[in-house]
């Protein structure tokens, strides 16, 4: 799914004005340039984990999860140090799955570069937006 | 650096053999006590503006902390626009409207310094593709026009290490391969026979060695105390001086322990520094070609080794010194090296920095406008006050004015799910152990004489943090059994510990921290000779300290102040992450 496509979903599920929305998200501290640039490039779920949570918390005023402890399992959250708590926010609050790379047992991959269907982030915008305050 | 590798090494001073060597030092060193001031990065992340940062600096002169030294305002990542404009750094225009010199100016005209951020790598750890890497001359004439005062340069995205969001076949350049033997004119030696294994990364398995390298030091798994890395010695006899040739029989890989990259030496003189063509499996043995070598007549050491992991790392960071001052001549920056231990900083740090970080971040979950962001007492990885603590505490013998401090990360007092007994022992933690004092929160938060700003403008605390003989206080007992508290890297934190720190008047500070999560009442004190015999021979005057009659007590958390004639010093209680600091003059 395109960046792009991403925050017109994102704008017409929540009714945010997909206007001008690069610029406003900006003022508003919960989009980047760099979404600007890529937004006729795929979304990855590190960039999809950041928004979601960036705009539950700068427009929905959801407050984070204060411990996230229960995230560390996640074998590739600390990869990212500047999105182990956007991560780790979405995946407590079961707005995006990570993925169990074991057969047997418990080997829990968020796959920060990876990109998903459309219908799965369609999907966790929804969540998202369902999101009561903790 | 060349492009596609790490570059040719020709400078001794850059290499594993000289870290430990002070008289040759790379650039000239200025004596300087720990940075203090404020840093947008645990406060606001990426999403730190110009408007917040004026602010902050606003704050900092109302709350008096300018007084205190608290002087560099440094902006973290997220200030750039996130490409090169005509191949230049450039501010984030939403963010930063004004432009970074306007920024500058203004944080000056408060009478405060300004700092700057960057990478070695090609991006910056938010993903803005304006790493320093391959831009160093222009960006640090850009930071000069910019007039900064400090510059924090972080390790993501590195091209020679496998770094956050690196490659991580970048390994490959780590460590050498597995070595199985070496063959010098017809003779072969194996590893797991003939040869010596220096330090404790190396590993034997099945016939051969691996690890041949240095441990990464992000995590908390390993102390940073002795020998950090390992290297395979093959003792050599030879009748004459003369040339010969070397062969290894090795296995190469591209993950961390199994790597391609080669360096052999004699002694002191290297002879290879290569990558080696790649085996088909990281156990797959074949032969390098012929390596010409040169033995002296007597006994040769044969180093099989790759130190490069700490080499590259030092010299990216040496090439943006060295960028500065062509570009700004004795401009007085403030250099703070954040590769997060990564590569052992506190080996080679001396010869760059005026601080290197020693663990990856102290919280993962920074603030934002209206939201404090959240830290942690304790965690299993780097992401709590202790976890920082737990390694900083033993590493005082690396820091020094002349050297550089230890850096375990930046303050996280005024964020969530921190008390105030635990701030308190952060703060007091931090300054015993010279850390740089970087305050990381909103200060619009904090009001003259509320309990924040009683700890964080302790003018007792930072006295021993700003002292001017400049010591990192040592662990000189711990309650968790161990023969060494000052060189134990104990990860247990059910336990007190007492640290000494020798200070220019004369005076002894002494700390205890409960560093457990429950109340300990349990007598624990340290004797007038078990400080002489830990930290006597860095005191201005053991023998005054020795032979005083009574000692002038002055307690810095709750002020209070006594002689008392007693010949040791100490608590019988302390409440959960909480301390006691004292400071013990002799009279």
């Amino acid at each position: 799914m395109l960046t792009d496509d991403f925050l017109r979903q994102l704008c017409s599920l929540s009714g945010e004005l997909y206007e001008g929305i690069y610029l406003e998200g900006r003022r508003q501290g919960w989009l980047e340039e760099e979404d600007y640039l890529n937004s006729s490039k795929d979304i990855t779920r590190k960039n999809v984990a950041r928004i979601l949570h960036l705009y539950l918390l700068k427009r929905r005023g959801i407050k984070d999860i204060g411990d996230i402890t229960e995230a560390y399992k996640l074998r590739d959250l600390f990869d990212c140090r500047v999105c182990a708590n956007h991560v780790a926010q979405v995946y407590l609050r079961e707005i995006m799955p990570a993925k169990n790379l074991s057969r047997e047992g418990e080997f829990l991959w968020f796959d920060l570069d990876g990109e998903d269907s459309i219908q799965d982030n369609v999907e966790y915008i929804k969540r998202a937006l369902n999101q009561e305050p903790c | 650096m060349d492009n596609g590798r790490p570059s040719v090494i020709n400078d001794s001073r850059l290499r594993f053999d000289s870290f430990a060597n002070r008289s040759d030092e790379l650039f000239t060193k200025k004596e300087r006590l720990p940075a203090m001031g404020w840093n947008s990065w645990n406060a606001f992340g990426s999403g730190n503006t110009e408007a917040l940062t004026r602010e902050m600096a606003s704050k900092i002169k109302e709350l008096g902390l300018d007084k205190l030294g608290y002087k560099y305002i440094v902006l973290d990542d997220g200030c750039y626009k996130p490409e090169r404009v005509n191949g230049r750094l450039q501010a984030d225009e939403v963010k930063f409207p004004s432009g970074f010199r306007a920024l500058a100016d203004y944080i000056h005209s408060l009478g405060l310094k300004f700092g700057m951020y960057n990478d070695i790598g090609t991006r910056l750890c938010s993903g803005a593709e304006v790493g320093i890497y391959g831009y160093e001359k222009e960006d640090c004439e850009d930071y000069i026009n910019w007039d900064i005062d400090f510059i924090k340069v972080d390790n993501c995205y590195y091209m020679w290490d496998n770094a956050t969001f690196a490659e991580p076949s970048n390994a490959k350049y780590s460590y050498a391969p597995n070595i199985k033997s070496i063959t010098v004119e017809g003779k072969t030696y194996y590893s797991t026979k003939d040869a010596v294994v220096t330090g404790t990364r190396a590993e034997a398995k099945g016939g051969y060695v691996s690890f041949i390298g240095t441990f990464d030091g992000t995590a908390p798994d390993h102390t940073p105390v002795g020998l950090r890395s390992s290297e395979l010695i093959f003792e050599i006899e030879s009748s004459s001086d003369r040339k010969a040739e070397l062969t290894v029989n090795y296995a190469a890989g591209e993950e961390e322990g199994v790597g391609s990259w080669l360096q052999v030496a004699v002694d002191d003189k290297y002879f290879f520094d290569e990558m080696l063509p790649l085996t088909k499996t990281p156990d797959t043995f074949t032969n390098s070609a012929p390596i010409s070598i040169e033995l002296k007549a007597g006994m040769n050491m044969i180093r099989i080794m790759n130190h490069r992991r700490q080499e590259n790392t030092l010299h990216s960071y040496a090439l943006i010194k060295e960028m500065l001052i062509a570009a700004g001549g004795d401009k007085d920056i403030v250099f703070s090296i954040c590769e997060w231990g990564k590569t052992q900083p506190q080996d080679w740090g001396h010869k760059v920095g005026d601080s290197w970080r020693i663990l990856n971040d102290i919280t993962f979950q920074v603030g934002s406008d209206g939201n404090n962001g959240n830290a942690a007492w304790e965690s299993d990885y780097t992401t709590s006050v202790t976890s920082q603590y737990n390694k900083a505490v033993i590493m005082d013998e690396y820091s020094g004015l002349l050297k550089g401090w230890n850096d375990p990360d930046m303050l996280v007092i005024g964020m969530d799910r921190l008390n105030f007994e635990m701030y308190r022992s952060h703060m007091a933690m931090w300054c015993m152990m010279n850390a740089p004092l970087m305050l990381g929160m909103d200060l619009r938060r904090v009001k003259v004489g509320d309990d924040i700003h009683k700890i964080i403008a302790d003018e007792d605390l930072i006295a021993l943090n700003q002292d001017p003989l400049g010591i990192q206080a040592k662990r000189i007992f711990t309650t968790f059994d161990c023969e060494s508290p000052d060189k134990t890297y104990i990860r247990d934190n059910d336990r007190i510990d007492v640290l000494a720190k020798p200070l220019s008047d004369g005076s002894v500070a002494l700390a205890f921290f409960n560093i457990s999560t429950e109340d300990k009442v349990e007598a624990v004190s340290v004797s007038r000779e078990k400080i002489l015999s830990m930290i006597g021979s860095k005191m201005v005057n053991p023998e005054k300290f020795k032979n005083a009659s009574s000692f002038h007590i002055r307690d810095l958390i709750n002020k209070d102040e006594q002689d008392v004639s007693e010949d040791s010093f100490g608590i019988v209680s302390l409440g959960l992450c909480d301390c006691k600091v004292i400071k013990v003059t002799p009279i």
